[in-house]
């Protein structure tokens, strides 16, 4: 579940930096309006996704991927 | 900015032709290099010093046109859409990198270590277990069948250090480079050259960090010979970290024009693609820490 929204929310940054895009893309003052309030909308949900991220981490809802090695080597098919 | 309503073309130069000799030796000098090769080296440099000479020729020419008025609407469209071009080249490249990390994580390894239809797999290699960090099942200094000696890490970066750190570094400059674009259309100098020079510095920092990083990785045997945890987070943070580096390259140059009093309030393209570029590159790698560290 958390890493669903975790999900939403990088798709809804995505859509505003496209916005912004868009923006740089038209010009004039209109385009740059636009690029400017879907790039502050952007850094304003970046940083409250990172902060829900590194805060589910501390409650244990997320693990990190930093696993230390202890599993067993076995050789397949690879050549000594 | 002209009034002008014919495109402006401009005058026969020689840049382009200078740009493509650079690149050509760069690439020559660079793959003699990967073969060993005694000059690889010297003719790689030649062509990166060649290929730098014309970006500040070519580029200059380019600021001082437009500092001359001599653009019109109809360039400055052209200006645009070749941005959009260009950005959709790299998300494109980033993209197929994404997916060479989910492919390979979440699809290929499963496979191999006997999951959905691949029953046979303990059939066939009694007791092969497989999962993300499948280099750890390696037998330490064992050669491919292509020779090449894998390196098998005694452990993964930590998510909690220095890739948290350098995330927030990242995330800071891209609220430091909003402060800047807010203060260019407002017209106050003075504050955009203070807030992009933190962006600048909160952007080394990361790049420093980064290298930190890479040395820790490497010192604990992570590297690109890794398996497929090694090709895929150097792969994705280098070429990241590479685009960190132009892009501190950019922001410095756009530092030096405000110096020099180029943009203004309403007309300030050159500002709008950097920052844009900045906030993409800021953007990736915010989805590199939460896929390659945590999901």
């Amino acid at each position: 579940m958390i890493e669903v929204l975790i999900i939403v929310v990088i798709i809804a940054i995505l859509i505003a930096l496209g916005f912004g895009l868009m923006g740089l893309l038209k010009g004039g003052s209109q385009g740059s309006d636009k690029m400017f309030k879907s790039l502050v909308t952007r850094v304003a949900l970046s940083v409250a996704l990172f902060i829900f991220v590194i805060f589910s981490g501390y409650m244990g809802w997320i693990q990190p991927n930093a696993v230390v090695f202890d599993a067993p080597t076995i050789q397949a098919p690879i050549q000594k | 900015m002209s009034k002008e309503q014919a495109y402006y073309v401009p005058h026969g130069t020689y840049w382009p032709i200078i740009g493509s000799i650079g690149i050509a030796t760069l690439f020559v000098g660079f793959a003699n290099q990967m073969h060993g090769v005694e000059w690889g080296g010297s003719v790689m440099a030649l062509g990166f010093a060649i290929t730098v000479f014309m970006m500040f020729g070519w580029l200059g020419q380019v600021v001082n046109e437009s500092v001359s008025g001599i653009y019109n609407s109809q360039v400055d469209r052209s200006f645009r859409w070749g941005m959009s071009w260009f950005i959709f080249s790299e998300v494109m490249f980033f993209a197929a990198f994404f997916g060479a990390l989910f492919y390979a994580r979440q699809l290929s390894v499963p496979w191999l270590g006997g999951a959905d239809n691949n029953i046979y797999t303990p059939e066939l290699w009694n007791g092969f277990k497989t999962g993300w960090d499948a280099i750890a099942f390696t037998t330490p200094g064992a050669t491919l069948q292509s020779g090449v000696e894998m390196s098998v890490p005694t452990q993964l970066v930590n998510t909690w250090g220095l890739p948290a750190l350098n995330t927030l570094l990242l995330l800071l400059s891209g609220v430091t480079l909003t402060f800047a674009h807010h203060a260019l259309r407002a017209g106050h100098r003075h504050q955009i050259i203070g807030w992009l020079v933190a962006t600048i510095a909160l952007g080394s920092a990361f790049l420093g960090f980064q290298i930190m990083e890479y040395g820790h990785a490497y010192h604990d045997g992570l590297k690109l010979t890794s398996g497929i945890y090694g090709s895929t987070f150097y792969m994705l943070t280098g070429f990241h970290g590479f685009h960190v580096t132009v892009g501190v390259i950019m922001l410095t140059v756009i530092l030096y024009r405000i110096q020099k009093g180029h943009f203004t309030a309403d007309n300030h393209f050159g500002f709008e693609g950097v920052a844009w570029y900045w906030h993409f590159v800021d953007v990736v790698w915010l989805g590199l820490f939460i896929f390659v560290y945590w999901l």
